[in-house]
C-alpha cells in the first residue's frame, strides 16, 4: 500500500446526526479549522461525500457539493487553494449515494434526481482533480421498500435502470479522467457479492470500491473478497464495525440505526472487529497502489476519531 | 386553559430512533451524550418535562420521520402518548412569485396542508418565496403573484381546518420594501401571519409596531430573540446570509438578545391573543439548554405579564 495514497473521508463530520446543533457543522469557520486539524493529524488528502441537500437551502460553508464550494470559494480551484493553505494537498475522491431522492413512490423522480446529482458529483470530482468518484448504486433497500412495497417484483427493472444510469456516469467519468468505483454498502440492493453482476455489465474502466465494514456486515470476508477481485479494485475504504446483523437490519428504512437494538454500526477504525492491519498487509502483498480511504462514519467524536485513525495508521506503517 | 400554549419548532437534527430500548447499553458504547439525543421518546420527554406541549415539525424531517414511524398518524400518536401534540408544519412556497410556477406552488402547498392534517396540526407557516439573492428585487406584479398563490393555498388550508400564516425570513425576496404590501394583498379571511420575532426585526420591522398594526392577522408566533435588528441590504441580500461564515448567531434565546419581548407580551395582553406560540432555537449550540433557558425566561419574565 502506498502511504501517499491514504486519505481521510470528511464523512467523519455528519451534520445529520452528530450533536443537536444544526449550524456549527455548516459554517465556514468550522470547516476551515478542521482542514488544519486534519493536516496536523498527518493527512494530506481528503475525500468529500457529495450531498446535494446543502444546495437546496442555498447556504452553508460545507464543501459537500459544487454549489457550496462555488458560493464560498468561487471555483474548485479557489477551494483547492484554501485547502492547500491549510496543509491539504488534494481531494482524493468524491462519494455519492442517492438516498436523499428515495422519498416517494415515483421511480422516475428517483432516477431523474439521483442521475442529475450523480452527474454533478462526477463534475465536482473532476474539477477538484480527484482520482475517483465512488457511487452507491442503490438507495437503502428498506427505504426503497417503504415507498415501493413491491420492490422485489420490480428488482429486475430497477437493476436495468441502474445499469443504464451507471453506463452514462461511467462515460462521463472516463471523459473527465476520473475512475468510477461502485460501493458495496451493506444496506444496498447490490450488497456484498451482488455488486459483481452489476460491475460485469459496465465498461472495464469501472472498478470496485471495497468497504471493509460493509462487506463484513453483509457476511463477506473482506480479505477473501480483496484476494478474489484484486484486479478489479479501484478504491478501498477502511471502515470498522462490531455489528452483526442478526435481524435483517439491512432491510430496514434506516439501516445505520438498527431498530430495537440501538448501536453504532460503524466504529472508528481500529475500535471494531475488522482486521484492518491484516487487510493493509494484504494490500501491501498485492502491491495495491490505488486510493485508500479511512472513514470514521457515525463517529461520536470526530476529533477523537481523527487521532484514533492517526494512531492506528502510525502502528500500521511502522 | 392558559391563553398561550407553548410549542417547539423542531430544530433537532435528524433523530434516528423512535425509542431506545437498550438505553444503558447504548450509553456504554461510547459514554457520550449521543444516546440522549438519538430517539424521539427522549426528545419528546424533554419537551413535555419543560412544558412545551406542542411541536411544529419541519418538512425536511419528513424523509426520516415517515419511514421511522410508518405514517404521520403513528408519529402523532407516539408524541401524544408523551404529552406533546403536533401543532403544524413549516412550508416553503418556492418560486411563488413566478407566474409560470403557479400550479406547482399551489400543488405543493396543498400537499403540505394534507400532510399537516394527517399529523393533526392546525398551522402551516409559509415562507412566501425564496431568497432575495438571485430572485429580488420583485416587481409589483411578482408580489401580487405571491399573494395570489397564498390566497389559493390559504383557501385550501382554511377548508381543511388549517391556518396559513405568512412567515418571512430576513433574507427573502419578500423583504422590508414589500413585506406589508404582500400581507395587505392577501385575503385576511384566508391568509394569516406568523410573527417570527427575530426574523422581522432583522429585516427591519419594529416588532411592537408591526404587531400593533397586524394583531388581528396573527395566527401564531415563532418566538426568539436577536441582537442584530435592522441589518443592511448587504447582509439581507447576500448570497449566503443565514449561516454566517464566522459563526455569528442571528438568533438567541428569549432574554439573551435585545428585543422588547416584555413589551410584546404587554401588547399580547392588550389584544387578548390566545393560541399557540412556537419557540425557535435555530442557531443554538445546545437545544436542550436553550429549551430550559427559555422556560425559565417565560416563567420568570414573560408569562407573569400575560399568559
Amino acid at each position: 500500500m502506498n502511504s501517499d495514497q491514504i486519505s481521510i473521508s470528511l464523512d467523519l463530520i455528519n451534520r445529520h446526526y452528530q450533536e443537536p446543533n444544526r449550524n456549527r457543522f455548516e459554517s465556514r469557520y468550522f470547516w476551515e479549522e478542521l482542514y488544519s486539524l486534519i493536516s496536523a493529524s498527518g493527512f494530506r488528502a481528503i475525500e468529500i461525500p457529495y450531498e446535494p441537500v446543502w444546495q437546496f437551502g442555498g447556504r452553508s460553508g460545507v464543501p459537500m457539493n459544487r454549489y457550496c464550494v462555488e458560493t464560498k470559494y468561487e471555483s474548485a480551484d479557489g477551494y483547492r487553494a484554501a485547502l492547500a493553505e491549510r496543509g491539504i494537498d488534494r481531494v482524493a475522491g468524491v462519494m455519492f449515494d442517492p438516498n436523499l431522492f428515495m422519498r416517494n413512490d415515483n421511480l422516475d423522480f428517483f432516477f431523474g434526481a439521483s442521475g442529475h446529482f450523480a452527474g454533478e458529483a462526477v463534475a465536482h470530482a473532476a474539477a477538484l482533480g480527484a482520482d475517483y468518484i465512488a457511487i452507491s448504486p442503490s438507495p437503502y433497500y428498506g427505504r426503497a421498500a417503504h415507498y415501493h412495497p413491491d420492490l422485489e417484483a420490480k428488482s429486475a427493472g430497477f437493476t436495468e435502470r441502474v445499469t443504464d444510469a451507471l453506463r452514462g456516469l461511467a462515460d462521463k467519468a472516463a471523459s473527465s479522467g476520473v475512475t468510477l468505483v461502485l460501493r458495496n454498502d451493506y444496506w444496498s440492493l447490490f450488497r456484498g457479492e451482488r455488486i459483481l453482476p452489476l460491475l460485469d455489465a459496465l465498461p472495464a474502466g469501472v472498478k470496485l470500491d471495497v468497504d471493509t465494514a460493509s462487506l463484513t456486515i453483509a457476511g463477506v470476508d473482506p480479505a477473501a473478497f480483496i484476494a478474489a477481485h484484486k484486479s478489479r479494485i479501484g478504491c478501498v475504504h477502511l471502515t470498522d464495525t462490531s455489528f452483526v446483523d442478526t435481524n435483517e437490519t439491512w432491510k430496514t428504512p434506516n439501516p445505520e440505526f438498527p431498530e430495537h437494538r440501538a448501536t453504532q454500526v460503524f466504529r472508528d477504525p481500529g475500535t471494531g472487529g475488522v482486521d484492518i492491519p491484516g487487510i493493509v498487509a494484504l494490500l501491501g502483498r498485492q502491491a495495491y497502489d490505488g486510493p485508500v480511504v479511512f472513514s470514521a462514519r457515525q463517529t461520536r467524536d470526530p476529533f477523537r476519531a481523527l487521532l484514533r485513525i492517526r494512531t492506528l495508521l502510525d502502528q500500521l506503517l511502522n | 386553559m392558559p391563553n398561550i400554549r407553548y410549542a417547539n419548532m423542531c430544530h433537532w437534527k435528524a433523530i434516528p430512533y423512535r425509542q431506545i430500548d437498550n438505553f444503558r447499553e447504548f450509553y456504554y458504547e461510547d459514554k457520550t451524550n449521543s444516546a440522549y439525543y438519538s430517539d424521539w421518546d427522549t426528545i419528546l420527554k424533554y419537551q413535555s418535562a419543560l412544558g412545551f406541549h406542542g411541536i411544529e415539525i419541519a418538512p425536511w424531517d419528513l424523509a426520516d420521520i415517515l419511514p421511522l414511524f410508518g405514517s404521520p398518524e403513528n408519529f402523532t400518536a407516539f408524541a401524544k402518548d408523551r404529552g406533546v401534540e403536533v401543532i403544524g408544519m413549516f412550508h416553503g412556497a418556492h418560486a411563488s412569485h413566478a407566474a409560470d410556477h403557479f400550479d406547482e406552488a399551489v400543488r405543493s402547498g396543498r400537499e403540505a396542508v394534507d400532510t399537516i392534517v394527517r399529523f393533526g396540526g392546525q398551522y402551516m407557516n409559509t415562507c412566501p418565496t425564496q431568497n432575495y439573492c438571485g430572485t429580488g428585487p420583485l416587481s409589483r406584479e411578482q408580489v401580487q403573484q405571491c399573494a395570489k398563490v397564498m390566497n389559493e393555498i390559504g383557501r385550501y388550508a382554511t377548508d381543511h381546518g388549517v391556518k396559513l400564516g405568512l412567515h418571512n425570513e430576513f433574507f427573502c425576496a419578500i423583504n422590508i420594501e414589500n413585506h406589508r404590501e404582500l400581507i395587505e394583498s392577501t385575503d385576511p379571511k384566508l391568509v394569516h401571519y406568523c410573527i417570527d420575532t427575530a426574523q422581522i426585526a432583522i429585516m427591519g420591522e419594529d416588532l411592537l409596531t408591526f404587531y400593533n398594526d397586524y394583531h388581528d392577522r396573527i395566527s401564531t408566533f415563532h418566538l426568539k430573540d436577536t441582537g442584530s435588528a435592522r441589518q443592511p441590504d448587504s447582509v439581507r441580500y447576500a448570497r449566503d446570509p443565514e449561516i454566517a461564515d464566522d459563526g455569528t448567531r442571528w438568533f438567541w434565546e428569549p432574554g439573551l438578545g435585545e428585543l422588547d419581548l416584555a413589551g410584546l407580551y404587554r401588547l399580547l395582553k392588550q389584544h387578548a391573543f390566545k393560541g399557540w406560540m412556537s419557540i425557535e432555537y435555530d442557531g443554538s449550540p445546545d437545544l436542550l439548554a436553550s429549551m430550559a433557558l427559555t422556560r425559565y425566561h417565560l416563567d420568570s419574565v414573560l408569562r407573569p405579564i400575560y399568559d
